[in-house]
């Protein structure tokens, strides 16, 4: 009942004219960076950060949000009738789904991965409701070594998961805490690495840094090649599954939709792995996998409900810990911190307005996702004809502006400029940015935990596995780090390894 | 990976400059950690955590230069095979410029001949449609920031804008 009436408090907020049109702000623009293959998630939240200074919390934060949904929708669209991928985790799509669109069933392919993401969408709301209130009930006893043992499984994860060698993507996430580490210690006040640079007092900040390692090296790594596009030309019709579809999607759609979720929940996880998980687990029981590859529509239901329902899980360790559990996450903690609040255990209490009415806002934006992937698929193929030796300069000119913007600040850009000039090399000797970002993020939490436990128990180092929970998230966090060196674990940790700065 | 491409002990080999960078970084954390005080594990001080991270990066450089003299590793050549490399090249030439310009010649004045140059160097858009799309971008930009957000893009020495 009392859940009830919290939703009904959140429809409240997110039905507000102005948290609406914020919401469709956010799902259009998603939709757009998702279609658009060169630009994801990551790089129009950031560029979007300053924006929701303009505006209450609920609203900054509903659009961010809508941004990041809406892209898991707009990625298919792309997959299916280019064969691009237009953002990371909507890599696995474009096998079957380009494959039906070669064969006429482009209609159906876009329909079905419309729908599974609507009811996958549906499915991680109703249980962040029931999740994120008990999880965060039981969060507030959780002390200082709980969060920083917490924080170091998500970066292990995150590195586990990472394409290439394990010892680079620590490395990247070692240099991600050394950068987050940059400013006044917040314990003593002490400057660091500073070079006396007043600029850098408050530390770099994150929108340069995200700019940087996903917007402009983006662009750069996109300019080495001549970008070809093969959009399906032919008029697309019968965007509503048969029956037949329908019987064969149910079961791909239902599976995608629970592994999504709880693969999105754990930290390191996220859309890509859930998408890449629920595709092997498709073809794995499928009766046919030879059909796989070839135009299934079971490897478009599957893989897009889970990349949906895992974009929904993914905000419970955000919500309830206050951990950002991958590097969109990242960014809206961010969106959070702007206006002074502080996600964890204590925010659905504290602010149930703001909570239930993200949630609700995101029912909202998954019907309005549903309108504009549908009826109005002509207008994204349209978008996909747009060169891009146009779209790339105009990218660039945004990402300046929208980096100024976050601060009024000329050093920002030249912060950017560098780490643009940084993630293109990165990239280049296979250095994966997300681990960087996300440590970066978690750096400054990491340290305080850590130094918090020190000080509370006297230096002893046994309180980190005297404490259940601390002790588990250690324990995987040291399988996870010892695995790769078992051949069969370092095979299976190629099959799944992902690129999530796509 | 070819014979050509993939070498073990020398100094082309792409792996082995990573790592190395990695390990001079790694160092110069580590010196700035304890120039910043460790404090003790009882009460950690401002360069503790930098210290022992610096620590960790150097083992994890050490990993990857082990591996690149063990197992070799592409060439720096062969990253950039076959690709359009001066065009990248050519758009951070610009940029460099153009954060070298900003500042002085304020936003306008700097934007507008960065958007000529980059719709130019990517493969080059035609005239007749460069030179309004780099002026009227630029400039409706400012003009929206300007005037609906009342964000002031910086001016200038000329103070345009």
């Amino acid at each position: 009942m009392e859940t009830l009436l919290n939703v009904a408090h959140g429809f409240g907020v997110a039905l507000l004219p102005v948290n609406l049109l914020y919401c469709f702000i956010g799902v259009f623009i998603g939709t757009l960076v998702g279609v658009l293959p060169g630009i994801g998630p990551i790089s129009a939240m950031s560029l979007l950060l300053p924006v929701t200074l303009s505006g209450t919390p609920e609203s900054g934060i509903i659009m961010m949000a809508g941004i990041y949904y809406g892209s898991m929708y707009g990625g298919s669209t792309t997959s299916i009738l280019v064969n691009i991928p237009g953002e990371a985790a909507s890599v696995v799509t474009c096998i079957d789904g380009h494959e039906m669109a070669k064969q006429g069933r482009a209609g159906p392919a876009l329909g079905i991965s419309a729908f599974g993401s609507f009811i996958a969408g549906t499915f991680a709301l109703i249980a962040l409701m029931l999740v994120a209130p008990k999880l965060a009930s039981v969060a507030i006893a959780f002390g200082p070594a709980e969060y920083f043992s917490l924080m170091v499984l998500g970066l292990v994860v995150l590195t586990f998961l990472t394409q290439g060698s394990m010892a680079k993507a620590l490395l990247m996430a070692c240099i991600g805490v050394v950068l987050g580490l940059v400013g006044l210690d917040s314990i003593t006040a002490m400057p660091r690495l500073t070079f006396g640079r007043v600029e850098l007092i408050d530390g770099i900040g994150l929108v340069p840094v995200v700019m940087g390692l996903f917007g402009i090296a983006e662009v750069l790594l996109n300019t080495e090649q001549a970008i070809k596009r093969d959009v399906i030309s032919t008029r697309i019709t019968h965007l509503l599954p048969t029956k037949a579809d329908w019987k064969a999607s149910a079961g791909p759609v239902s599976r995608g939709t629970i592994l999504g979720f709880f693969l999105g929940i754990l930290p390191g996880g996220g859309a890509v792995v859930a998408s890449f998980a629920s595709y092997a687990l498709e073809k794995r029981l499928s009766k046919t996998p030879e059909r796989f590859g070839k135009g299934a529509i079971e490897g478009v239901a599957g893989p897009e409900s889970a990349n949906n329902a895992a974009a929904g899980g993914a905000f419970i360790p955000l919500m309830t810990l206050g951990i950002p559990p991958n590097v969109v996450m990242a960014l809206l903690l961010g969106a959070f911190v702007i206006h002074g609040l502080q996600p964890g255990p204590l925010l659905i209490t504290q602010n149930p307005g703001l909570f239930w009415g993200i949630v609700a806002s995101m029912y909202i934006g998954n019907l309005m996702l549903l309108v504009l992937n549908l009826p109005m698929i002509g207008m994204w193929v349209q978008l996909l004809k747009l060169p891009y030796n146009i779209l790339f300069p105009l990218i660039i000119l945004f990402t300046i502006i929208g980096v100024y913007c976050s601060s009024n600040n000329v050093f920002d850009v030249y912060v950017m400029i560098a780490f643009g000039v940084i993630g293109y090399f990165m990239r280049k000797l296979g250095y994966e940015p997300a681990p960087l970002v996300l440590a970066f993020v978690l750096g400054p939490m990491l340290e305080n935990n850590l130094r918090k436990s020190l000080i509370l128990s006297q230096g002893d180092l046994m309180t980190f596995v005297q404490r259940p929970i601390s002790a588990a998230c250690l324990a995987l966090a040291v399988v996870l780090l010892i695995g790769p060196l078992l051949p069969a674990l370092r095979k299976k940790r190629d099959m799944v390894a992902l690129d999530e700065g796509a | 990976m070819s014979n050509d491409t993939n070498v073990k002990f020398r100094l082309s080999n792409s792996e082995l400059w990573g790592g190395l960078i990695g390990l001079a970084f790694g160092g110069f954390v580590i010196w700035s950690g304890l120039k910043l005080k460790l404090g003790t594990i009882n009460d950690p001080g401002s360069g503790y955590v930098l210290f022992y991270t610096g620590i960790l990066i150097c083992v994890f450089a050490a990993t990857i230069i082990v591996s690149a003299v063990t197992e070799g590793g592409p060439t720096l050549a062969s990253r950039w095979e076959n690709t359009r490399w001066s065009k990248p090249l050519l758009i951070i030439a610009c940029l460099t410029l153009f954060s070298f310009a900003l500042d002085t010649f304020g936003f306008l004045l700097s934007a507008i001949p960065l958007m000529v140059l980059l719709l130019r160097v990517i493969d080059p858009v035609r005239w007749s449609l460069t030179i309004p799309l780099s002026i009227l971008a630029p400039l409706g930009m400012w003009w929206a920031l300007k005037h609906l957000l009342g964000i002031q893009l910086p001016s200038g020495i000329f103070e345009i804008g």
